[in-house]
């Protein structure tokens, strides 16, 4: 019986097959753009707060405590070492650095501006965050007094690679001191405090210049997910201000947030227009097999057959619908993940607020369950209606009837 | 053919109400949307205008690029003299800035002055509305200094204590003065609270030696949408070669990009309920005209041609569309032009976009009346274009062969 | 063949050596052991011009105090430089005043030396490799190129030195790009004992024709005693007056 109901149900979806493939094209175009949409402004976030993590505090950062509010080398961590040692024992820690950064004036021969310098170790960032990704022009080298400078800073004081600099604040005691340093490369972190403000130097270096040693740092930051490490790491440093990205960070928190309100928004509105789409035809397509069914019921069907069967020509429709969407999205998101929309004619306003000019997308496992379930929601919801019709049939008025 | 079409809405009701909700939906969608997307970034705009920036501002070339005493505009009363009989200007000041050092009794830091006509800059700019302690400016304020928050805090000063200035006057001797901090105000950006400060022209003139002298003249207009034309005008009557005169469009770059930026995500968005409600609407009409193959059959049959049938469906789309565009029309025109008189308000926002420039939990729409015809305009396309593939569609049944369609 | 190689060597050896000395020696000259020097200032900009009157007491390379005698609204106006350092007293608002970084490349009391230059005095010959390029009679070009870890910010610097008195007649600065950004031009070289020393100096950018610093030096003198009280933060408000 069910075997015959389900040839029966496919044959059917597809009497009229125009009008069942402009169903499964109009369910397979709106889902893929959907998904496309999706991808590429989860992408966008996405890539936004990976760049900042892997340049700057990392999942958790440690800070002296009155460092954020005073931004002043005398407040730096001592004993920087063993606590890095430490954490890096931590269960589920990833990868600790220790940076140092003093505020203070860069200037070339004609013009000058106010920067931060970041003593890093190279090798350590590498490992931390893939610095070398960040690179946009030049080596990642920081011998012989290399800087790496960014990108918006590059360009306000106009210099290159090989360019020579001078950096001027006050050290740890409070001298003013003055090193040159070369240029060595440009970075692109897309984080807009360093592309405008920084100069990243050897850490050693900067020790030097500071006075400082190397066991005292103004910055300690931590990759590793989990809300255990931020625990651990907050009950086992209390005189230190320790803090997780998004609170570093809140408004990506709120974009986050708004993110995800708008595309519920985006997914409602579009589910709802497929679902009338589906209901549409499935109506005028139960309509038109009236007398059908009214005879089939005549000669003894029984209701719950005929229900099943329509329930089956819907789920058909949404399925294929589902699978094309689910080709053409998978196309779309690779695309866009790989090759990335190219936004570079705007690149300046997007680097101004922190985003790449070509936007990669990213793909969720998410984003094709959903629409499944929706678009399995709305081909049972879009055949209630002419259900009720044939429900309501009385079979000897309706071979009469005339359509 | 018109009666005829109009006959076809009524008897088949059903296309016909959905087809006529789908337009409805999507031309209050596009109104809707667009107007509050614009009006948005007009509302950012115009706050972070209202902070510092004016809408036109009236400088001496090479200020901008170099700066310095070099480039200050040395007749100030010459320029407004012009500007006052331009219509579209609702205000102007002239502002003299500087950079100097300022120091409390243990710290310094670097900071902007400006010499500023307290009145004017109450309708000319928000920083008046900023305060936050103490108070703003008046012509008589003498050596008060109006300081941002975060400068404030820098310093760590109190209300009352006494700040030294050091710098350089608009020739370039030395000057230094004592300043009292009367008020402090925070407009959110961490930027410009950090490193600008206030104070009287009558006062600061005197020691700056900066009488009729002006870094610049910010210009605040009726209209924002006017602003091309004024500027045109103040061009035309400053008249002088080495003044140049620029619109929030060069002084903001950046932001109109975010902007344009956020109306190319919005639009593709946008575009993405378009395309499903055109499908939608497509599929309607499409199963409306398949299930009507006999009827059509047996018009080609008596003669009608092909010409008259894609008018017909030409016929009962427009009037559907005209219908639903009718009702939704008005509707979403008053809804912009009721909230762009009464914006919506959600608490909270402002703190969340403060780095943004978003100073009020407002968001108004936008009520353009171009704008709304435009998008009228493409929901009208979208509307005619979904009746093509079923005009084919026909067509590809011979008519005897349709007048035999089951 | 060894044998030239070898000259060669040795002559740029010395040669290199001769410029430092030249720069050794001309450095001497401005300095002495300490120097006193009363000098007016004017400032030639945007078509008017400003005079000002100080006195300088100088000891070596890294200490420096600085008193304003004209006009007579910056008058007890003082500066000390200590290595790095720099501290103004302002008599008017009554006040000593660090110089930050920020407002070290500020002009010093708007003239075209930056609070950098009056600071770095020393750096000529401790930061830069000399190197003679040209002759010219008792002219002596020399190029000064910045030492690899040197805080300057010029690209090179040429001073063409009289060897006879071993007096510069002008220093240009160039940048990175080998574009002259700035000169001095020194005139009128008197003797002084053991010394000589230009009384007219002049400081201009390269790129402005009607901006310009001159300096004339009133009275000089070279080595006499000079209390270390000069040198220390008190002299700021002690020698004002």
């Amino acid at each position: 019986m069910y075997r015959l109901i389900l040839k029966m149900a496919w044959k059917n979806s597809f009497l009229r097959p125009a009008r069942t493939l402009l169903v499964i094209l109009m369910i397979a175009v709106s889902m893929s753009m959907m998904l496309g949409l999706q991808g590429l402004y989860d992408g966008m976030l996405k890539n936004m707060i990976e760049k900042n993590k892997r340049s700057d505090s990392g999942d958790i950062s440690l800070y002296a405590k009155e460092y954020r509010i005073e931004k002043d080398l005398k407040y730096r961590i001592k004993d920087a070492d063993a606590i890095k040692a430490e954490i890096e024992k931590v269960q589920g820690v990833k990868g600790v650095i220790l940076r140092i950064k003093a505020d203070g004036l860069i200037s070339t021969a004609r013009k000058s501006s106010f920067a931060s310098i970041y003593g890093i170790d190279l090798d350590e960032e590498e490992h931390f965050g893939k610095f070398s990704e960040f690179l946009k022009e030049g080596e990642n080298n920081l011998k012989k007094r290399g800087a790496i400078i960014g990108l918006e800073l590059a360009k306000t004081l106009k210099v290159r690679i090989g360019s020579k600099l001078v950096f001027s604040t006050q050290d740890s005691s409070g001298e003013i001191n003055s090193i040159a340093l070369r240029i060595r490369g440009i970075v692109q972190t897309t984080n807009i405090s360093l592309d405008n403000n920084a100069l990243f130097v050897d850490i050693k270096h900067v020790h030097k210049f500071l006075g400082t040693t190397s066991d005292e740092v103004t910055q300690i930051a931590v990759m590793g997910e989990g809300t255990q490490i931020y625990d651990t790491l907050k009950t086992n440093y209390p005189n230190l201000d320790v803090k997780s990205f998004l609170e570093l960070q809140p408004m990506i928190q709120q974009m986050q947030d708004m993110m995800v309100i708008f595309n519920s928004i985006t997914f409602f509105i579009v589910m709802s227009v497929v679902f009338i789409g589906i209901l549409g035809v499935m109506y005028v397509s139960i309509l038109d097999r009236i007398r059908e069914f009214g005879i089939v019921l005549g000669i003894g069907m029984q209701y719950k057959y005929i229900r099943l069967q329509i329930f089956m020509e819907a789920i058909f429709v949404g399925l294929l619908g589902y699978l094309g969407g689910a080709i053409l999205g998978t196309v779309l998101l690779i695309y866009l993940r790989d090759y990335g929309l190219d936004l570079s004619s705007f690149s300046d306003a997007l680097e101004m607020w922190g985003y790449e000019a070509v936007i990669t997308g990213t793909i969720k496992v998410s984003y094709f369950t959903s629409t499944f379930w929706a678009i399995i929601a709305a081909s049972c919801l879009s055949i209630l209606i002419p259900l009720r019709k044939i429900k309501k049939l009385n079979p000897i008025e309706v071979i009469k009837a005339e359509k | 053919m018109f009666d005829f079409a109009l006959k076809n809405i009524f008897f088949y009701r059903g296309r016909s109400i959905t087809t006529f909700i789908l337009t409805f939906i999507s031309t209050m969608l596009f109104v809707v949307f667009i107007s509050w997307q614009d009006g948005s970034h007009k509302s950012m705009l115009e706050n972070s205008l209202k902070v510092y920036t004016g809408a036109i501002e009236v400088y001496h070339k090479g200020y901008r690029d170099v700066g310095g005493n070099e480039y200050l505009i040395r007749d100030v009363k010459a320029i407004t003299d012009r500007l006052s009989n331009i219509e579209g200007i609702e205000d102007f000041a002239a502002r003299y800035e500087t950079y100097g050092l300022l120091s409390s009794k243990e710290y310094s830091a670097a900071s902007m002055i400006a010499g500023i006509e307290p009145e004017k800059e109450k309708v000319l700019s928000s920083i008046a509305l900023a305060l936050r302690e103490g108070e703003f400016l008046n012509e008589g304020s003498g050596n008060c200094l109006y300081m941002g928050s975060e400068l404030v805090q820098k310093l760590k000063l109190e209300l009352g204590e006494e700040v030294s200035f050091v710098g350089g006057a608009s020739d370039d001797s030395f000057a230094a003065d004592i300043f009292k901090l009367c008020g402090t105000f925070k407009t959110g950006s961490f930027e410009f609270d950090s490193s600008a400060s206030f104070v009287s022209r009558s006062y600061f003139d005197e020691l700056m030696y900066a009488d009729n002298k002006a870094s610049y003249i910010t210009i605040k207009v009726k209209d924002l949408d006017d602003v091309d034309r004024v500027n045109r005008d103040i061009i035309k009557a400053l008249d002088d070669e080495d003044l140049e005169s620029l619109t929030w469009k060069t002084l903001m770059k950046s932001m109109v990009e975010a902007m344009e930026v956020d109306n190319v995500f919005g639009y593709i968005s946008l575009s993405l309920f378009l395309v499903v409600i055109f499908f939608v609407i497509m599929i309607y009409g499409f199963i409306n005209v398949s299930s009507r193959i006999k009827e059509f059959g047996v018009l080609r049959c008596i003669g009608l041609r092909k010409a008259n049938i894609f008018l017909l469906l030409v016929y009962e789309i427009l009037i559907l569309s005209t219908l639903a565009v009718a009702f939704a029309g008005p509707i979403a025109t008053s809804i912009c032009y009721y909230y762009s008189i009464n914006p919506v308000v959600i608490e909270g926002i402002a703190e969340m976009y403060k780095d943004y420039g978003i100073v009020s939990d407002e968001i108004p729409f936008d009520f353009n009346l171009f704008t709304v015809s435009w998008n009228i305009g493409v929901i009208y396309l979208l509307n005619f274009l979904s009746v093509i593939y079923p005009y084919f569609y026909i067509n590809s049944f011979r008519p005897i062969e349709a007048t035999r369609h089951v | 063949m060894k044998k030239i190689l070898y000259i060669l060597i040795i002559s740029t050896l010395l040669y290199a050596d001769e410029a430092s000395e030249i720069m050794q020696k001309v450095d001497n000259n401005i300095r002495g052991k300490n120097i006193y020097m009363r000098l007016s200032m004017k400032v030639v900009a945007l078509g008017h011009e400003r005079i000002m009157k100080m006195e300088n007491w100088s000891q070596g390379s890294k200490k420096s105090f600085v008193k304003v005698l004209y006009p007579p609204k910056d008058k007890g106006i003082t500066f000390l430089s200590l290595d790095n350092q720099m501290w103004q007293y302002v008599p008017k608002i009554e006040r000593v005043i660090k110089i930050p970084p920020s407002m070290m490349l500020q002009n010093w009391m708007g003239s075209d030396i930056t609070n950098d230059d009056v600071v770095k005095q020393s750096s000529i010959v401790e930061d830069y490799d000399a190197r003679i390029i040209k002759r010219e009679g008792n002219v002596v070009t020399i190029e000064l190129i910045p030492k690899e870890d040197a805080a300057v910010v010029w690209g090179k610097v040429v001073s063409n030195i009289d060897t006879q008195t071993y007096t510069s007649n002008k220093d240009m600065f160039y940048d990175e790009e080998g574009q002259e950004v700035r000169f001095f031009l020194y005139d009128k070289v008197k003797k002084f004992g053991e010394y000589y020393l230009p009384m007219y100096w002049r400081v201009q950018a390269s790129d402005k024709k009607n901006r310009f610093t001159e300096i004339i030096l009133e009275e000089v003198v070279y080595d006499k005693d000079i209390s270390a009280q000069y040198f220390k933060k008190s002299a700021l408000k002690r020698f004002s007056r």
